[in-house]
Formats: structure tokens, sequence, C-alpha cells
């Protein structure tokens, strides 16, 4: 390692509005390393990056250098790349209809001096050169459609070094491995390895854990906003030490005393065969009972609320609730709906909420059909409904006319969380419902999902919130593609985030 | 109350869209039924924004009053304004239809232009029966739509693309079917069912007020106009919701087909007959009169009642400008100004009251 580092960035704030996401962060990346950052879900980590990247202007007091030279803030991209930074986006942005050269030499194609139009065989040549450098056997012409995970996650990468001398410059991955399988991550990893053999930085945000201590040297954990732990080497780290440095102890704990033993009278929901990525899942909920269900954030689980709502077809399964049994590799949200499952689904803003029209007709929309005549759809219901949703969760609109868009999130999620449980569902399928909303709304939330399964349904919480997971279940099943959901009984939140990091089978990557 | 830390901000996905207007603070729930309401000021600006064109159109009126007192005072032009606009609303209600549940229907003129061709060639120059004739005229009207849905909502192609491409098409059928000639159809029976006189204004009048009544009694009050609604406002929660999304979108685009066929029917019977070159014409005041009905009762939603006023306002504006001595060019200028003007205007004045 040299004395100057390869990025350095100091005093690093970023506020939005009254709510301070990033607090006099740094981060220190050294020439020739992998250096990770990792948080959790809000830590502050996206929001870094994005500046880094110039997506975000930080607040000011910040200083950015790069080989020891000052860069300019806000970061201006072009400046950034002439500085030798690049960076990988999650879906790593790839065209699926071009070819590999087209992919690697957007933004910067070689062109014929004299017309100026695209030299594609030289453009060609430098793509060819680029993968030649990187090992990665791949035809320049060959569509990208057409190439394995492992490939195209080459060739982003290929992009991101197009303009850069080999031994110089800053990667930046932002979760680009996420997507991949395991046995490909491997693959990817000794490519980074040899990009970073030559000098070439990388700095790798991700949630992997354990992809984290085999591959990086070093590693930034950021939580609530602020370092944690500043370029740990990981050779001295295990992934219990790291998850206790990402979720710290600053959320107010939700007590909800589980119930010891839950109501007697029998299943809400009795989930039989349901196959999730080629294994047949089943999964009990009593009721009155809470159960967690979580993994590794884009992986198979979060499939699973919306095969149980009939959003998205089942290869096999059925769900068996007290109101009926459905077939859900035909079902539909109807019928779902009508057997007393109801999905509080993720992306309140995508998914969930129609912004542009009032609180009190979102909260009347999935009713309407059992509430409402053909011809008619009476006013007082809709009403009756916003005042009880209104006060029971502390919903803060001045009135049920509000719409959706003039709520602050927290209390978005609250009338979406009332829209659904308004249908009197048997059972109540909640997907990250703690999502991007403030410490007072979450603990209103939580205790609403307790409140939910005190008055008998059955609630299936899908979250990667660790802290959510323990303090409002009664048991929380970690499911690993193609193994059996493994449960636990824990309050503590390491216990959990190990479980989740702790992937049973290896990649045969060695420890770095 | 000491301040709380405000963590778990922000998502990885969306960081911008998702940054909170929280103040952080952990308020108590509000007590039962004590919400605070909005003060007189807030009143008088959503009343502002709801009814603000209402407002423009009793002036402009009170000003072409003014100007020429002894023509524009007259129940003669009251009878114009209001007893000349039925194909207008028939056809405006057509393309509202789709526009509610998110979709665009460019050829509502064109499948009106279809019926009005067709009956009177059927029943003028055929001589068929008025009634077969009006059928297969509406139904003509109503398939084109379904063409529409089909391609459109099963086939997934972009509904620019098929309705501008059905536009075209159903123009040169109807020059085809008409070879290009004004047709025409006299029947005392048809006249009647259109200009017959209700309470001094021609019936047809009323089927205008009718259509739009019925359409804004479905989307506020039945499950289907509410599912419409939401279908529009975001596809992927009506379906989430149990909405069938594509079931909603094939009724609108056929409903459209069914309303611009009525609205060919109301046209046949007022005049008599069509010059198929010229029902594109239509289409533009048909989609401004809706866009323009956006800016009141409902600011900000597609609503029958405000594509009422929008009609006779653009009317009144028309004929009084007319009577003022400008020439048939103020159409256009002023539907485009009218048009951009004041639902400009209404979003200005909402976003206004919002702000808090």
């Amino acid at each position: 390692m040299t004395s100057t580092p390869r990025l350095e960035a100091r005093g690093a704030s970023k506020t939005f509005g009254p709510s301070t996401v990033l607090e006099d962060a740094h981060l220190v990346v050294q020439p020739g390393e992998i250096h990770s950052l990792v948080g959790q879900n809000g830590s502050g980590k996206s929001t870094l990056v994005k500046i880094l990247t110039g997506y975000h202007a930080p607040d000011s007091g910040m200083t950015l250098e790069v080989d020891g030279r000052p860069l300019a803030l806000p970061v201006q991209w072009r400046a950034a790349q002439a500085a030798g930074v690049s960076v990988v986006h999650q879906d790593m942005g790839l065209l699926d209809h071009l070819t590999v050269s087209e992919n690697v030499g957007i933004g910067g194609f070689a062109r014929k001096r004299l017309t100026g139009r695209i030299d594609w065989r030289r453009q060609d040549e430098v793509a060819a050169g680029i993968l030649e450098r990187l090992e990665i056997p791949v035809h320049p012409r060959t569509l990208v459609a057409d190439l394995a995970p492992a490939h195209r996650a080459g060739v982003a990468i290929a992009r991101a070094l197009r303009g850069t001398v080999p031994g110089e410059g800053l990667m930046v991955l932002d979760e680009a491995t996420r997507a991949l399988p395991r046995e490909d991550l491997a693959r990817i990893h000794d490519l980074l390895r040899r990009v970073v053999d030559s000098g070439t930085a990388v700095l790798m945000v991700s949630h992997n854990l354990e992809e984290v201590l085999t591959t990086s040297q070093r590693v930034t954990v950021l939580r609530d906003g602020r370092v944690a732990g500043a370029g740990l080497p990981t050779d001295e780290l295990t992934e219990a030490d790291l998850a206790r440095l990402m979720l710290g102890k600053t959320v107010d704990a939700v007590t909800r005393v589980p119930s010891v033993d839950p109501l007697p009278d029998g299943p809400a929901a009795e989930v039989a065969d349901l196959e999730v990525d080629g294994r047949p899942v089943s999964i009990t909920v009593r009721r009155g009972e809470v159960v967690g269900l979580t993994g590794l954030p884009g992986t198979g689980f979060e499939k699973v609320p919306y095969l149980l709502a009939g959003a998205t077809r089942a290869r096999t399964g059925t769900v068996t609730t007290p109101t009926g049994r459905v077939d859900l590799t035909r079902a539909s949200v109807s019928e779902t709906l009508r057997a007393g499952i109801a999905l509080v689904p993720e992306r309140r803003v995508r998914d969930g909420l129609a912004v542009d029209l009032s609180v009190r007709d979102n909260l009347a929309l999935p009713s309407l059909r059992r509430r409402g005549s053909p011809w008619l759809v009476r006013r007082g219901w809709q009403a009756e409904l916003t005042d009880d949703a209104v006060r029971r969760l502390g919903i803060k609109a001045r009135s049920g006319d509000d719409l959706v868009k003039e709520l602050s999130g927290g209390n978005q999620q609250k009338v979406l969380f009332a829209k659904w449980l308004s249908t009197d569902p048997d059972l109540l399928v909640l997907h990250e419902p703690t999502q991007a909303v403030d410490v007072g709304a979450r603990a209103d939330l939580l205790r609403a999902i307790g409140d939910a399964a005190a008055a008998g349904r059955g609630v299936l919480l899908v979250s990667t919130e660790p802290t959510d997971l323990v303090e409002i279940c009664d048991r929380v099943l970690v499911l690993h593609p193609g193994l059996e959901p493994r449960e636990l009984h824990t309050d503590d939140p390491d216990v959990l985030l190990e479980a989740v990091y702790n992937v049973p089978t290896t990649t045969g990557a060695t420890h770095a | 109350m000491p301040e709380t830390t405000v963590d778990h901000l922000v998502s990885d996905d969306e960081t911008s869209q998702r940054i909170l207007a929280d103040d952080g603070v952990v308020a108590p729930a509000p007590a039962q039924g004590e919400r605070p309401r909005r003060g007189g000021a807030g009143l008088l600006r959503t009343a502002a924004s709801k009814y603000a064109l209402i407002g423009v159109w009793a002036l402009m009126a009170l000003y072409f009053y003014s100007q020429v007192p002894d023509t524009f005072g007259t129940s003669g032009t009251f009878s114009s304004i209001f007893g000349s606009q039925q194909v207008l609303v028939f056809l405006a209600m057509s393309a509202l239809v789709t526009l509610v549940v998110g979709e665009f229907d460019l050829s509502v003129a064109a499948m009106m232009g279809i019926t009005a061709t067709v009956i009177p060639v059927l029943a003028g120059v055929h001589g068929m029966h008025i009634v077969p004739a009006c059928l297969i005229g509406v139904g003509a009207a109503v398939l084109a739509g379904a063409v529409n849905a089909f391609f459109v909502v099963v086939l997934d192609v972009s509904s620019f693309v098929v309705t501008l491409g059905m536009a075209t098409l159903l123009t040169g059928v109807a020059q085809m079917v008409s070879g290009s000639t004004i047709v025409s159809v006299s029947s005392p029976g048809l006249a009647k069912i259109a200009i017959g006189d209700v309470l001094g204004m021609p019936v047809s009048f009323w089927y205008g007020i009718a259509l739009a009544v019925l359409i804004a009694y479905v989307l506020a009050w039945t499950p289907l106009g509410r599912s419409m609604v939401f279908v529009g406002a975001n596809a992927e929660v009506a379906r989430l919701a149990g909405i069938r999304v594509q079931r909603v979108r094939f009724g609108a685009y056929v409903t459209a087909g069914l309303l611009a066929g009525l609205a060919g029917l109301v046209l046949v019977a007022t005049v008599g007959g069509f010059d198929s070159s010229t029902s594109n014409s239509y289409l533009l005041p048909a989609l401004a009169a809706v866009f323009l009905g956006t800016a009141v009762v409902q600011p900000g939603a597609f609503n029958p009642i405000g594509t009422m006023v929008a009609i006779y306002f653009l009317t009144t504006g028309i004929f009084g400008l007319q009577l003022l001595g400008y020439a048939g060019w103020i159409q256009n200028v002023f539907y485009g100004a009218g048009l951009v003007v004041a639902v400009a205007l209404a979003k200005v004045v909402r976003d206004r009251s919002r702000a808090r």
C-alpha cells in the first residue's frame, strides 16, 4: 500500500429536509485493495455512493480527493471519470438487445476522425482488448441477452474499466453482484482480484457478509448515517462482528410480549408445497401468531408474499385458511382475497397505493366489491373505515380527503396497512412493512401488527429487518435457496443476522 | 418530549423518492374525532381551485353581454350555445372513458365518423329501414372499439399506434362506403329523437346531460367506477387489490366505441347527413374539452361534469368572440389557448393550496 490513498472522502454529510441520513462520514480506499462498504438499509451507504457518483450533492464541509488531487463538490461525473472513478450499478445497466461491443462502448465510442461516425472495427478491437485483459471469454459481437449471468457482470465491469489505465482508477460496485447465482459469484470474485492485482482499487457495496469477508481486504461499516467501523481489516473479523457493527443498538425496541401459547383454535393458514426456487416449502401460521420469514436480500424468500397472494403464479402449492382453500397455481388476487389472504406489498408508492387519490378511496379499494352493491357504493362505511384507521394507527392526515401523496412516508405506510387490515383477513402477509419509515411510525406499525395477531389473525412478516423480526415475531423462518427453512426462536438480532448471512453451502472461495 | 433521532429513513433503491417529511417526533395519536381542519382561507382556495373556470365563464359571459347586449343577451344565444354541442358531449365522454382508466384513444372521432357515414349510406342510399341501419352503424363503432381493445389490451401494442392506425383506417373506410361524397338521409323519426323540443332545448341536449351524470355516478358510486379510477391511477395497485385490470381496460375501449357510435347517431339525427372527410376535425375539440375538464369540479382528475363545463365554456367563448366580429380562425386559437392556460392555472392554484 502506498501512502496516498486512491480515494479519500471526509466530512460527508447529507440532510434531506429535517432528517440527516449521513453525518460526517469518511471513507478511505487504498490502491490495489477491494474495500467493502456495508450497512443496513437506511444506514446511508447508498447516499454516500450517490454522493461519490454525483447523484446527490453533499452538505457543505465535505472534502474528496482522488490520488491526492481534490475533486470539486458536488461531484461532476465527467471530472470524476477523468480522475479514474467508474461505477457498476446494481442492475448493471446493460442493454440486452445490443452487442457486447456496443454495451462496452456506450458513452465513448471509438469514432472515425473524419466523419465522426462510429468506427465499429476499432470499437470491437477496444472491447476485445478490455475483455482479454480481464480474461472474460466473450466475443464482442455477441448479444448481451445471450450471455450467462457471470459474463454479463463481466461485461458491465469491462465497460466501467474501459477508459482507465490498467493499475489506476477506482471502480465502485454498487451491489452489482447481488443478483448473481452463487456459482457465478466465485468467478466474479476472481475477476475482481485480477482487477485489483494490477493496482486498481475496488469499492464494493454488498449485503452479503460472506462475500465481504472473503473477497475484500478492508471494510467500512455505516450505521445510522455514521461510520461505525472505518477501514477494518477483514481477516480479523467474523460475520457476527460485522453484523453487530451494522446493527448497533439504536432502534427503540417495540415490546410485544409474544403470546407464549398462541390462541388454540388452529391454523390461520397452511401453506403446502409452495415451490420457491425449485424447492417446495410448507409454512403453517396459527391464529394469533406472527411468523417471520427472511433470507438474503435478492433471493427467493421475497417472492413468497406475491406467490401467496396470487399476484405471481406458483409452480406448485396450495394455501388453506378457515375461509377456503386456494390452488396457487391457478389463483387470481381476487380469489386469494376471498379466501382471507391479504398482501401488504413492498414499495408502497409503486405497488401499494394510488398516491394521486385520497386516503379514503385507497382505504376502501379492497372492500368495494364486498361492501358495495354493483350499483351503489355508499359513503358511510368508507367514512367509518377511514375514521377507524386514522384513530387506530394514528395516521396524521387532515381528513380522509387528503391525497395519499400529501402524507409522509410513515403515514402512507399506515394507510397501506390499514387498507389491507380492513378486509378482515385470516392471514395478513406483510412485505417489508417498516421500509423507509421513521421510528415513531415504525413503532405504531409494529404495535398494529401485534394487535392484528391478538385479534386472532395469522401474520406472516416477510422482511430483511432483523430488529423488526425478533421484536414482533413468535418465530422466524430463515429461507435459503434450495434448503429447508430454518426455524429460530430468538430475541437477539445478531443471532438472526448470523443465520441469514451464514449460508450453509460455501462458494469454495478462500478467505482473503 | 426529547427529539427522537430519525433512522431507517432511506431505502437503497429509490433514495430521493423516499425522503420523509415526518418531523420524527412520536406524536400521540389524535383523539377521537379531533382532527385539524382546514382554515377558512384554505377552504376558499380549495373552492377557487375547483370552480375557478366557472367563475371565468361567468365573467366572460358578463363581458360579452356588456359589449353586445342586443345579440348576446338573447334566449337565442342561450339555445345556440347549449343546444349545439351534443355531438361533442358524446364524443368527449367517449374519450373520457378511456382516459379515466389510463388509456388513450385517438380513434374516437373516426369511430363516430364511421357510424355517421354507415347510417345514411344504408338508410339513404340502399333504402334500409332506419332502425337496423342505426344498429349496424353503432355496431360498427363498437366493433372498432373491440378491435382497438384486442390490439392494445390483449396483444399489448402501444395504444397510440393502434388507435392512430384505427382512426386513419376508419376514415378511409368511411370514404369508401360513402364514395367520398356527402351522404344524407331524411328520416323524420330519426330527427325527432334528436331535435324534438323538451323544455325549450333539443332533446339530445338532455341526453348529453344524462350521459355525463350517469358516467359521473358510475365513476364515483359504483365498484366498477372505483375500479376504473384505480386502474387509471395505478394499475399495479389495482391488480394487487383483486381488480381484473385487463377486463376493465378492454371494457373501456369497447365503451368508447359505443359512445362514439352514439355520437355519430346524434350527429346524423341532428344534421341529416355527414361528410366523412371531416370526422377527424372533431377529435381535438373533444380531447381539449376532456383535458380542460380536469381543471374543474375534481381538479386533477378526469371527470364528466368538468368536461361538460369545459365544453360549454369553450362554446360560450367562441360564440361571444364571433359575435364581436372575429372570424372563424378564433375557434382554434381560443380552444388551444384556453386549454393550456386554464389547466395550467388550475394546477398552480392547486399546488399552492396544498403547500403547508
